[in-house]
């Protein structure tokens, strides 16, 4: 059997596809699997969204360059005409191109293309949320077998998390809607994965239940505005019988990208 | 020599090009190559330059990874200040100062979340000695994920080129390596043999220094 050449596996590693027949032997061949995994921790820990290549420039206010200055003792001052260029828009990052959507529309598998699309959705990570960072979207929009449509976001995962999934919004023939979330996450002991719908200020946010890795069914508030609460959250909720949300966001996706 | 400077000029393309505003500044204002130069060469105007053309995209990465708020602000002015205190690192016959500035707020941000880990870690041990009977072994939240980041972004500091424009192209461009080629110029076998290296080169690094062993 001939095994795939080590640069091949290397490209393995970095998510390239492989032509059909080195794809097929790695399928099959746990010799070639592992020498794989050995080689993808680095490109996993490294090819986040955060530690791309610089997207939007946001200019930082003022009291920055004072500090600088402070720190360094730098007495020349930046041009305030190009300090003081209006934002540009969070988010101005165009959308992913979206996939044509598969049949039935309800899987798109987190990392379909070669790497989750950068997307930014900066403004959305104000504070309240620990470890929140820029978000992987993966969305698309189709309906299923039953007539019923389908929304479907990808959950990346945060940094530092290693939850991811997918969910998707159902809404069925009736107008009532449900969240199909397929959680795959280690699982918990003494706390437990909780999944939230939040508005873009991380502001007000419902809690739709307790959740755990694996595929569950979760239905949402009739009436309830998805576009006023469009990011989905899931968090980790220590056994402390607080009903507020920890702070600790594992994986986020936005039903609005 | 020449394949490293066929991949030298591409790889610029890492950070966007600033559009210059006509009539914003002064006409002596040196172009970015020359605001490199006198970076190193510690001239205090080529800071400020610097920043006027870089700190929107530095702030723009730190915003992306923490939201709009003190804590990127801190990377950013931290990226400022290592970068000044630092000059003497800047090689600016080896790369352009915007992909230096990005390269070292890459490590302002994984420093960050190592702290956090750090914190949070200390404070799952506090829980888990307070919960747990005494003397079980504490491993909550050890993964070292964020203590791998730093240790792999100081090795990739410590590549050569073309080595490690490649693997930047292939890590914080999303690029394959046909693309990476085709950017730089260098032949297919040689873009492959050059990940394959460098992907071994880093697996070592964490098989030696990596958290999940010292866990």
């Amino acid at each position: 059997m001939q095994h795939c050449t080590p640069e091949q596996l290397a490209l393995a590693a970095l998510q390239e596809p492989l032509p059909a027949s080195d794809a097929a032997h790695l399928d099959g061949c746990d010799t070639c699997r592992a020498e794989v995994a050995a080689l993808r921790r680095a490109p996993d820990l490294l090819s986040v969204p955060q530690l791309a290549a610089p997207g939007a420039a946001v200019p930082p206010p003022p009291r920055v360059w004072d500090a600088i200055a402070a720190a360094t003792g730098v007495s020349a001052v930046p041009s305030p005409s190009t300090t003081s260029e209006p934002a540009p828009a969070l988010g101005a990052v165009p959308p992913p191109p979206v996939e044509a959507d598969p049949p039935g529309g309800t899987v798109v598998p987190f990392r379909s293309r070669r790497r989750p699309v950068l997307l930014v959705a900066a403004a959305v990570v104000a504070g309240a949320v620990v470890g929140a960072g820029a978000v992987a979207v993966v969305q698309s929009t189709g309906s299923d077998g039953n007539g019923d449509s389908v929304t479907t976001v990808a959950l990346a995962p945060l940094p530092d998390a290693d939850a991811s999934g997918v969910a998707d919004v159902v809404v069925r023939a009736d107008g009532s809607r449900v969240l199909e979330l397929e959680l795959d996450a280690p699982a918990l002991e003494g706390s437990y994965y909780e999944v939230w719908l939040i508005d873009r200020a991380v502001d007000g946010m419902f809690p739709l239940g307790v959740v755990a890795p694996g595929t569950q069914t979760v239905e949402l508030p009739a009436g309830l505005d998805l576009a006023e609460f469009p990011l989905l959250d899931v968090s980790v909720e220590p056994l402390d019988g607080d009903p507020t949300h920890s702070g600790v966001s594992v994986a986020r996706g936005d039903l609005d990208a | 020599m020449s394949g490293a400077l066929a991949v030298r000029s591409p790889i610029l393309g890492s950070v966007r090009g600033v559009d210059h505003v006509p009539g914003t500044r002064s006409s002596v204002a040196p172009d970015d190559a020359e605001v490199g130069r006198r970076f190193a060469a510690g001239d205090e105007q080529a800071l400020a330059w610097a920043y006027e053309r870089w700190a929107g995209q530095v702030h723009g990465m730190a915003v992306r990874a923490f939201g709009p708020g003190p804590d990127a602000e801190d990377v950013t002015q931290q990226v400022f200040v290592a970068a000044w205190t630092g000059r003497a690192r800047f090689r600016p016959d080896d790369s352009p100062l915007p992909a230096w500035l990005v390269g070292i707020c890459r490590h302002k941000i994984a420093d960050a979340w190592a702290r956090r880990d750090k914190h949070r870690r200390e404070a799952e041990a506090a829980m888990t000695e307070a919960q747990a009977r005494p003397g079980g072994p504490v491993t909550a939240g050890v993964d070292g994920a964020a203590t791998d980041r730093v240790l792999l972004l100081d090795e990739l500091d410590h590549l050569g080129q073309p080595q490690r424009g490649i693997i930047e192209l292939a890590f914080f461009e999303d690029l394959t390596h046909a693309q990476i080629a085709e950017r730089t110029g260098l032949p297919l076998g040689t873009i492959k043999s050059h990940i394959r290296r460098t992907l071994e080169r880093l697996r070592t690094r964490l098989e030696v220094d990596g958290a999940a062993l010292h866990a």
